[in-house]
C-alpha cells in the first residue's frame, strides 16, 4: 500500500514540535510550559491524566487555539503565524468524531478532500484508495446518521488521511471502539510508521500505548513530567508495567505538587 | 504533494456553500420553514380576504337588514322611512342589552312613548361597537335614520317659507379616492410586514445549525482543522443561509399573489391584488433585506453557547422589522430621502409603496439599497471577527 507515503520526502525539520507552551483559560492554566517533539517514522504518546492539557496541546497544534506563550511547529511551520500551511501537513483525529448526520461516508471525505484543495479524478481515486484501506466498503454511500462508533471512526480517519497528510494527531483513537476494530485501528498506525509518518497520539490504555509508541511524554498539569521510550521509562522507574510506570511518575509528581507551597 | 491544489479562497467558498445546500436540502426541518411555512402566512390573510369579500358580496345598501325594535310604531313616519330603504323590524329580546352585548343581535332600536304625534323626539339606540359585523348594520341605520332627520328638517323649512337648505345649513357630500371595496387593500397593506417576518425567519434554521449546531454536534472541530479562512467559511455559510431565506420570501411573496388573486375572484366588489409584475418587483427590493436578516442571524449564532439559545434569540429576531410594519398598516409613512436610508426600514416602505401601486422612486431604491447592504456586511464583519473567538470552537 503506498497511500501517504513521505519516504521520499526532503524537508529539513519533518515533524511536530511544541515550545514551552502555556495556555490559561480564565481561572484554569491548561498548559504550564509544555515542550515536546514528535518525529517522523515513529508514534510519539502523549499520555497523562484527564485534564492534563493533551487535548489543549493539539489544539494549539492544529490552530484552533493561540497559545499565551510558546509556539507550536508543524514541519518547522509555526502554526500561529502560518495556520492554513501548517494545517496541510496535518492529519487530525479529534476525541469528537463529529460527523454531519445527512452526508454519506464517501461525502464526508470528498468534501474535507476538496477542502484540502483536492478534485476532480485524483480525489476520487484517492477517495475509493481510503474506502478500501479503511474497509468502509459497506457503507460508503449511506448517510452517517446511525452510523456505529467504529464506523464513525474510520470515516474520520479518512477524512484525516484524504489530503496525504505528514503528520498525524490522534486523539483517543480507539476511544469506545470494540476489539476488532481496535486493533485495525492500531494495525493501520503502525502501517502509517511504517510509511514513515509522523504520529501523536493520546491514550488511555497503557496496553495500547506499550504497543504502538516509540515514544512517551507524560502530562501532568500542563507541563511534560517524564520523556523517553518505554523501555527508558520502565527502567526509571523499576517496573515492568507501563501503567505502573504512569501511576509511580504521576504519583509522584502530584506529591510534590502539593508540597510545594 | 498532491498534484491538483486549487489554492483561490473562492474554490474553498463554494465547497462550503455546496456541502451546506446538499446537508440541509436533505434535512426535512429546513424545507419544512423554506418551502410550507412561508405559505401559511398568505393562506391564513386569503382565508380572511375571502370571508370579508362574501361579507361584501353584492350592493350592502339593497339587501334588506332586520331591526330588534321597541315602540316603533309610536313613529309611523319614520318607520315607513325605514321600510323604503329596506329596514326590516322584530321584536326586540327582553334581555336585550346582553343581547346586543354577546352579538345575538346587532343592534337595538328604542323609540319612547313620548315620541307618539311629536315631531321632535329621541331615539335609542344599544349598539356594540366592538363587533366588526354590528358596526355594518348600525351605521346603515344611522344614515338611514340621518337622512329621515335631513328629508323632515328640509320639509320644515320649507312649511316656515325659508329658503331651500335652510333646515340643513352644511350638507356632506363625500368622494372617496380609495379603490372600491378597500376592505381588499386593508388586506393587502398587511403582506409587506409578513414578507418581511418571513425573510427574517427563511434562514433562520440553517444559521444555527451551520454554526453553534455545528460546535454543539462537535463537527465545528473537525471543520477548523481544514486550511480554511475562519471569514471564507462563515460568507459560505452565510451564502447558503440567503439562498434558503430567498427560496422562503419568493414562496412567499408568490403565494399571497396566488392566494390572494384566488380569494378576490369569488367576489365581485374585491378589488384584485397587485400584479406578479409588483411582487417580482418585492423581492428584488428585498434583496438588501434578505442579506441584513442573514449578517444578523449569522452574528448571534457565533455569540450563543447553544442552540436553544440562538433559537430563542432568534425567534424574537423577526419581531423587531415587523412592527414598524404593523404599525404603518394603520398608521402609513411616505417615503423620503431620509427615512428610507434607515436600513430595513427603507426596504419595508418601498415594499409598501409596491404594494400600494405606487411608482417607486429611483432615487429611494438605490438610497435604501445602498444602505441595508452596507449595514449587512458590517454586521457580517463583526459577525465574522466573532467567529474566530476560541470559544466559538472549543466544544466543552
Amino acid at each position: 500500500m503506498s497511500y501517504g507515503s513521505v519516504g521520499n520526502r526532503c524537508d529539513v525539520r519533518l515533524m511536530i514540535e511544541i515550545e514551552n507552551l502555556t495556555k490559561s483559560f480564565e481561572l484554569v492554566q491548561a498548559l504550564n510550559g509544555l515542550s515536546l517533539s514528535a518525529h517522523d517514522g515513529r508514534v510519539t504518546g502523549l499520555i497523562g491524566p484527564n485534564g492534563a492539557g493533551k487535548t489543549t496541546a493539539f489544539r494549539i497544534i492544529y490552530g484552533l487555539l493561540v497559545a499565551d506563550q510558546g509556539r507550536a511547529l508543524v514541519d518547522g511551520v509555526d502554526v500561529a503565524q502560518n495556520r492554513m500551511l501548517a494545517q496541510r501537513q496535518l492529519g487530525v483525529l479529534p476525541d469528537v468524531r463529529g460527523l454531519y448526520s445527512r452526508l454519506t461516508a464517501r461525502e464526508h471525505i470528498r468534501y474535507f478532500g476538496q477542502l484540502h484543495g483536492a478534485e476532480g479524478a485524483a480525489l476520487e481515486a484517492d477517495i475509493d484508495e481510503l474506502v478500501e484501506r479503511l474497509g468502509m466498503a459497506d457503507f460508503a454511500d449511506r448517510l452517517a446518521k446511525g452510523f456505529s462508533r467504529g464506523q464513525e471512526l474510520k470515516v474520520a480517519l479518512g477524512r484525516a488521511m484524504v489530503h496525504r497528510p505528514k503528520n498525524l494527531i490522534l486523539d483517543e483513537p480507539t476511544n469506545g471502539l470494540d476489539v476488532m476494530s481496535s486493533r485495525a485501528v492500531r494495525a493501520l498506525i503502525l502501517e502509517m510508521k511504517a510509511d514513515g509518518h509522523c504520529i501523536l497520539l493520546s491514550s488511555h490504555i497503557m496496553s495500547e500505548v506499550s504497543a504502538l509508541c516509540d515514544h512517551l511524554v507524560f502530562v501532568s498539569e500542563g507541563r511534560a513530567v517524564a520523556t523517553g521510550t518505554p523501555d527508558e521509562l520502565r527502567a526509571q522507574a523499576g517496573v515492568d508495567d507501563l501503567e505502573e510506570v504512569f501511576v509511580r511518575v504521576l504519583g509522584k509528581h502530584v506529591d510534590q505538587g502539593e508540597a510545594t507551597p | 504533494m498532491r498534484d491538483q491544489i486549487s489554492s483561490g479562497w473562492l474554490g474553498r467558498l463554494m465547497t462550503v456553500f455546496k456541502k451546506e445546500l446538499r446537508d440541509h436540502t436533505r434535512d426535512r426541518r429546513s424545507l419544512l420553514l423554506a418551502l410550507i411555512y412561508p405559505m401559511l402566512g398568505p393562506l391564513l390573510v386569503a382565508v380572511g380576504l375571502s370571508i370579508a369579500g362574501k361579507t361584501l358580496q353584492g350592493d350592502f345598501r339593497a339587501q334588506f337588514i332586520t331591526i330588534p325594535v321597541i315602540g316603533l310604531d309610536h313613529a309611523p313616519a319614520l318607520r315607513d322611512h325605514l321600510q323604503a330603504n329596506n329596514i326590516r323590524f322584530m321584536a326586540a329580546p327582553d334581555d336585550k342589552e346582553a343581547a346586543v352585548r354577546d352579538g345575538r343581535v346587532p343592534v337595538v332600536m328604542i323609540v319612547p312613548q313620548s315620541a307618539r304625534g311629536q315631531d321632535r323626539f329621541t331615539v335609542e339606540l344599544i349598539t356594540n361597537l366592538g363587533r366588526v359585523d354590528n358596526l355594518k348594520v348600525t351605521a346603515r341605520l344611522l344614515r338611514t335614520i340621518s337622512a329621515y332627520n335631513e328629508m323632515i328638517a328640509e320639509q320644515k323649512a320649507r312649511d316656515a317659507g325659508l329658503a331651500e337648505g335652510y333646515g340643513v345649513p352644511i350638507k356632506i357630500k363625500r368622494t372617496n379616492v380609495a379603490r372600491d371595496a378597500n376592505i381588499a387593500v386593508f388586506f393587502y397593506n398587511m403582506i409587506p410586514p409578513l414578507v418581511i417576518f418571513m425573510i427574517f425567519l427563511g434562514g433562520v434554521h440553517l444559521a444555527i445549525d451551520t454554526t453553534v449546531g455545528e460546535r454543539e454536534r462537535g463537527s465545528l472541530e473537525p471543520l477548523l482543522l481544514a486550511p480554511v479562512e475562519r471569514w471564507v467559511l462563515l460568507l459560505a455559510k452565510s451564502g447558503a443561509a440567503f439562498v434558503f431565506t430567498a427560496i422562503t420570501t419568493l414562496v412567499n411573496l408568490a403565494a399571497f399573489r396566488l392566494f390572494m388573486g384566488a380569494a378576490v375572484t369569488a367576489s365581485e366588489r374585491l378589488v384584485a391584488p397587485p400584479g406578479w409584475d409588483v411582487f417580482a418587483m418585492a423581492f428584488v427590493v428585498a434583496v438588501p433585506l434578505m442579506m441584513i436578516a442573514v449578517a444578523l442571524q449569522m452574528s448571534v449564532a457565533v455569540i450563543t453557547r447553544s442552540m436553544k439559545e440562538a433559537q430563542i434569540y432568534l425567534g424574537l429576531l423577526p419581531l423587531i422589522p415587523a412592527l414598524p410594519g404593523m404599525v404603518m398598516v394603520f398608521s402609513p409613512m411616505n417615503p423620503t430621502d431620509l427615512n428610507v436610508a434607515v436600513p430595513v426600514l427603507g426596504q419595508m416602505l418601498l415594499i409598501n409603496q409596491l404594494v400600494s401601486e405606487q411608482a417607486l422612486d429611483l432615487g429611494h431604491v438605490l438610497i435604501a439599497t445602498t444602505s441595508t447592504t452596507l449595514s449587512a456586511a458590517l454586521i457580517f464583519l463583526l459577525a465574522a471577527k466573532w467567529f474566530r473567538r476560541e470559544k466559538m470552537f472549543v466544544l466543552g
